[in-house]
């Protein structure tokens, strides 16, 4: 009877034994190193996250925050954010402002050998326009290309951000764009594509062909961690650039050092402009709130945040108080900056708008109304959770409630434009700035969600867009923010109260040269590799 | 044996009625979520996603058909061992889970080989020393256990064994730099221990208390008190008659509680960021991957009932005499 | 844990204290566990709400006097979150078991006293709820309600009744065929009577027991599925947003923020599987008059 326990244990044993044998065989691999001893790296770990799902297709939206990597672009931006040529040669704009005539280079080739002309330019930007995707070509009457180097794009109407349009898309090849080439890409950009395990890494090579010369680092690996896995990876050695919260760069990382670069990556409050009127919009979705209607309590939220108390507290000092949308870009108006953290002033506000605390709760009311509304944040992203909860906690001293409630994108979709959001955003293009504050996108996609709307301002926004010069267009820009009497920032309607902006933080190991580094947009793709060409091992 | 295989034809009409009814089931469960698959699926990016691509998005995976009829459709792809495409790891439903579940595999076969031997081995010890300190110890430890927290228990280790020791490496998939084919058993086997340890430790409970109490009503039985009065030695009452009565209930019992075993495992999963078929299913919740999900539900489901049916057959085939019913 | 055989499972007695007979250490034991248990819902309520608020110049601290479980990154004292997210767990466990023993009551009594064909039925039904690990089921049931607490309820209440519904076929099925039933049953007594009479006063009290027991399960997995994110939502004081968010502090060596948590909920845990332990010693006409 004994041999039966026997054979139990067997039993256990055989199993164990199989189950790590069918597991362990066919994962079995070796591992060869491929490091020579002594020799300079020319290979380049980055675990900065920036892992675009939907692909690397600049035809459905790739690469317009930051830099498409595999593709070129006509024009792209120097280390000082100034505009200036990549595939173009040069470019002309007629007096009417709707005719772009712009050459390009001939000696440009894909990856895939094959050369680029002005037929796939036209190709690229009719593509995108066609596809009605993120990419906002609607005032494209047509682009065609004349002769191998010249292509002549034709407006509906002038608009002086066309050129950034030029920065921001990265030209695809005619003969290998299809519904596949999201995965599979090919363009003349600086590196080509080897592998991507979505979710895990993406691999790519130096393209040995590219027109602003061969790059120093052969290869590079992108991988795509959590931030606590990405710092953690640091910490073991097993990434060269890690991009890491700001609550993370306090810390010490042996033979590593810290890089803060300045963004316009900025967080900012949108309220709801209008009051609530029962309307709704196509979606059903309810428009308006009546407390964040009022232009007091926006202001006065303006006034009363202590900005640089959430730099210091929730960015570690990683950032920077933010005061409009695009602070520091050639169109900002540095007008719009003001004394914040006054609470006496914002106070002294709510009272001569008729804000009283009648029923003695520390929370204000007015005709019946309690200043009290909730502020949505997106509740996956701890920087916007603790935003939420510090800046309601700063504005409860004014007698104002905001309530922070965490929601899925999901959700907010739905609760947009009737509750205050915690957003983002922050671009190298002023266009951004018009479809956040313009009445034409009032309800549209994410991006006017509260429904402002001001005539002047309007005004000055279609204009500048209008304007075929780029300094004429920036002053415009300036005014739509502040003319001395009105504007979208906080001085005059104050629709948003912005926060802060972040600096983006990342460890570089040492003996990395990582150029010099530009002020970064919203953290979409990977800014930090704008100037790859220019990154070397010491 | 006829009425054995009678017996298990029986049962496998059970489990195929089971399983129609459970796809049915969760079926309707995802068809009245009111999380946007699409919406999940874009997640943050979805600033960066026009309607139009929404809209193909929403046309490639079917969601603009009526319930029912994606039901239908559904459910005859999956008898034919379809079961569609995942969302976020874009490749086969079926081809995930076998590469998931042959990480999870190892998981939970190491933890589970590791808390029967030692469950066992305390619950005998206790058993045997019933009342004396060794016995309240491992009560005590046993019980504690069974309150706490896997992803608690997990964590703890993590602080421990990773940030202070640094003899692990903090939630990496895989090690970084290195592509999934070309990751070494070492390594894999490196990224194991911490989970399997945390399974381990949990998994002991409830296979030493069971084993504990079957082996004192096996040693206040009439007939080792007839072996003691023929003079026996502890001893070999434990070894002849004490081991041989509790060793099969407690295989048994390992094996009817793989369901515990697999809840477990999306935990520790979670915990340690280990690419098994926990992670996934927790992924495929979290962003709305909806054939992934299901997939995984239905998978689960087939890994618990292989576990009870084994526990099943073993008391059957092994000892007749016991009494069908107690397992489930 | 095996559920099934956390409710089954005859446990291991209290020991003996010098001065103290069994039952009267029982009794001490319960009163100690509850006490325990109000303890927290009051603390919880008490502590005042400005402790919870950020306090961005305290952030990151670890445990002092001030505050025992430290601070987390917004310099919210972690004792005040621990405490009020504790509560959170105790509602939602003890509103989801209570939810879910009803039904296992209902289910449990149909498929013991209305025939075969509905005791069929029903342990399909318990078979069919069994099939899918809970927490799986769980995660299931929380898509499905879209997240959020509602979401974590019906999921506890849905996987929670099968094991507590056997237990009650079981028992009224052993009461059934027990003598004095039988005999009542003979004396032409009718259903009803029997079931007012004879049954539920003995069924009543291993429910309460079986009910007291499932409260530890429903809490841990509440708590769980709230760490794997889809219960309760960030801003929500809760055991499992606590821990997931310390899991994103782990490297930076904030250990308060995973450890204090973590034990007070292992400790609340524990105190009412030792109180249905102790109520089950004090009311089981098995051990009873031990």
């Amino acid at each position: 009877m004994t041999s039966r326990i026997t054979r139990f244990l067997a039993l256990f044993t055989a199993l164990t034994l199989a189950l790590s044998l069918i597991t362990g065989c066919s994962q079995a691999k070796t591992d060869e190193a491929t490091d020579a001893p002594g020799a300079v790296r020319d290979d380049l770990v980055l675990a900065i996250g920036g892992e675009n799902e939907s692909g690397y297709d600049p035809i459905i939206g790739w690469g317009r925050y930051g830099n498409p990597l595999f593709q070129s672009t006509l024009l792209k931006r120097d280390d000082g954010l100034n505009v200036v040529n990549d595939l173009a040669t040069g470019y002309e704009v007629s007096d009417d402002g709707l005719t772009w005539t712009v050459s390009i280079r001939d000696d440009v080739l894909f990856h895939d050998g094959e050369p680029l002309t002005a037929g796939d330019v036209a190709f690229t930007f009719q593509t995108a326009k066609e596809s009605g995707s993120v990419v906002d070509l609607g005032i494209l009457a047509s682009a065609k290309a004349t002769d191998d180097t010249t292509v002549v794009f034709t407006l509906t109407e002038p608009r002086s951000t066309f050129l950034y349009q030029m920065v921001a898309t990265g030209i695809v090849p005619e003969h290998a764009w299809g519904p596949e080439y999201a995965k599979n890409p090919i363009g003349s950009g600086p590196y080509r594509f080897v592998q991507w395990n979505q979710g895990q890494q993406l691999i790519v090579e130096a393209n040995p062909q590219y027109h602003g010369g061969t790059p120093d680092i052969r290869r590079i690996t992108f991988l795509f961690m959590d931030e606590d896995a990405a710092f953690a990876a640091a910490k073991a050695g097993e990434a060269d650039v890690v991009s890491v919260p700001a609550s993370f760069a306090t810390q010490e990382v042996p033979g590593m050092r810290l890089a803060a670069v300045p963004s316009i990556d900025n967080r900012g409050i949108m309220f709801p402009f209008v009051p609530d009127e029962d309307k709704t919009t196509k979606d059903g979705y309810s428009i308006g709130n009546d407390v964040t209607a009022d232009i007091a309590i926006r202001r006065a939220i303006n006034i009363a945040v202590d900005r640089d108390a959430l730099v210091e507290g929730v960015l570690e000092g990683f950032g920077s108080p933010a005061y409009s949308v695009s602070d520091n870009m050639p169109w900002w108006n540095p007008e719009v900056v003001f004394e914040d953290g006054d609470i006496e002033t914002a106070k002294e506000l709510l009272a001569a708008a008729g804000w009283k605390d009648e029923s003695g709760d520390g929370i204000l009311e007015k005709n019946g109304l309690e200043a009290r509304f909730t502020l949505v944040y997106p509740a996956s992203d701890l920087i916007r959770q603790s935003l939420a909860l510090a800046t309601s906690d700063q504005v409860r001293a004014i007698g104002i409630e905001m309530v922070p409630e965490g929601k899925s994108w999901d959700d907010i979709q739905t609760l947009m434009h009737s509750n205050a959001v915690l957003f983002g955003w922050g671009s190298h293009d002023p266009l951004e700035m018009y479809n956040l504050y313009s009445s034409m996108y009032a309800g549209v996609d994410w991006w006017n969600t509260g429904f402002y709307a001001n005539p002047q301002v309007d005004e000055y926004m279609n204009e500048a867009l209008a304007t075929t010069d780029d300094e004429a267009a920036n002053e415009l820009w300036k005014k739509a923010q502040w003319d001395g009497t009105t504007g979208f920032s906080a001085k005059g309607d104050a629709p948003w109260a912005w926060l802060v902006n972040l600096d983006h933080c990342y460890f570089i190991a040492e003996g990395l040269d990582t150029g010099t580094q530009r002020i970064q947009p919203h953290g979409h793709g990977w800014p930090i590799t704008a100037n790859i060409t220019d990154w070397r091992w010491k | 044996m006829g009425k054995f295989a009678n017996r298990f034809v029986r049962k496998s009409i059970r489990l195929a009625a089971l399983l129609v009814a459970l796809c049915a089931l969760s079926f309707w469960l995802v068809s009245i979520s009111p999380i946007d698959p699409v919406q999940a699926y874009v997640g943050a990016d979805a600033m960066l996603v026009s309607p139009d691509q929404r809209a193909r998005i929403a046309e490639y995976w079917g969601l603009n058909e009526p319930p029912v009829e994606r039901f239908a459709r559904w459910f005859s792809a999956i008898a034919q061992g379809d079961l569609g495409t995942s969302m976020i790891y874009r490749q086969p439903v079926a081809d995930v889970i076998a590469e998931r579940f042959a990480a999870s595999l190892a998981l939970m076969g190491v933890a589970w080989t590791l808390s029967g031997m030692f469950g066992f081995a305390l619950g005998v010890l206790a058993g045997y020393r019933r009342g004396t300190w060794i016995d309240r110890a491992v009560k005590w430890y046993s019980l504690t256990l069974a309150s706490t927290p896997t992803f608690w228990l997990g964590l703890l280790l993590l602080i421990v064994f990773s940030v202070w020791l640094g003899l692990f490496p903090v939630g990496l998939e895989t090690p970084a730099g290195v592509l999934a084919e070309d990751v070494t058993w070492a390594e894999r086997v490196h990224h194991l221990i911490l989970p399997a340890l945390t399974l381990s430790i949990l998994g002991v409970a409830s296979i030493a208390l069971h084993t504990r109490q079957k082996l004192i009503d096996v040693l206040e039985s009439d007939y080792v008190l007839f072996a003691r009065a023929r003079g026996e030695s502890e001893w070999d009452i434990l070894r002849r008659h004490g081991l041989r009565n509790i060793a099969l209930p407690a295989v048994t019992l390992q094996f009817a509680s793989f369901s515990e075993l697999f809840g477990g495992a999306v935990l520790a999963e979670q915990v340690f960021s280990y690419p098994g078929l926990g992670r996934a299913t927790v992924q495929a919740g979290l962003r709305g991957d909806v054939p992934l999900l299901l997939g995984a539900v239905i998978f689960s489901a087939l890994f618990v009932f292989a576990g009870n049916l084994i526990a099943d057959l073993l008391y059957r085939v092994i000892d007749p005499r016991i009494r069908v019913g107690r397992v489930t | 844990m095996n559920e099934t055989d956390a409710l089954t499972l005859p446990r291991p007695r209290a020991t003996m204290v010098p001065g103290l007979n069994r039952r009267r250490l029982t009794l001490l034991v319960i009163a100690v566990s509850m006490f325990v248990l109000a303890g927290i819902v009051v603390g919880g309520q008490l502590i005042a709400d400005i402790r919870i608020d950020t306090h961005l110049e305290l952030r990151n601290q670890a445990p002092s006097i001030q505050h025992p479980f430290g601070t987390d990154w917004l310099g919210r004292d972690m004792l005040t979150r621990t405490l009020r997210g504790l509560t959170t767990s105790l509602v939602v466990g003890v509103l989801a078991a209570s939810l879910s023993a009803l039904i296992a009551l209902a289910l449990g009594a149909a498929a013991a006293t209305l025939g075969d064909a509905a005791d069929t039925a029903i342990s399909w039904l318990v078979d069919l709820f069994m099939s899918v690990p809970h927490l799986v089921a769980l995660i299931l049931i929380s898509f499905a309600a879209g997240g959020g607490a509602k979401g974590v309820v019906i999921g506890v209440v849905l996987t929670h009744w099968p094991s507590l519904t056997r237990v009650v076929r079981a028992e009224i099925m052993s009461l059934r065929s027990s003598e004095f039933v039988q005999a009542s049953r003979r004396l032409g007594r009718s259903r009803s009577w029997v079931a007012r009479r004879h049954l539920l006063p003995h069924v009543i009290p291993q429910f309460i027991v079986g009910l007291i027991l499932l409260f530890p399960h429903a809490i841990l997995h509440e708590a769980a599925v709230t760490f794997l994110g889809f219960g309760l939502p960030p801003h929500k004081p809760s055991i499992g947003i606590i821990l997931s968010e310390a899991m994103m502090h782990l490297s930076a060596g904030r250990w308060w923020l995973t450890l204090l948590p973590g034990l007070a909920l292992l400790v609340i845990v524990r105190t009412f599987d030792i109180l249905g332990d102790n109520i089950r010693a004090l009311i089981d006409p098995r051990t009873a008059h031990e």
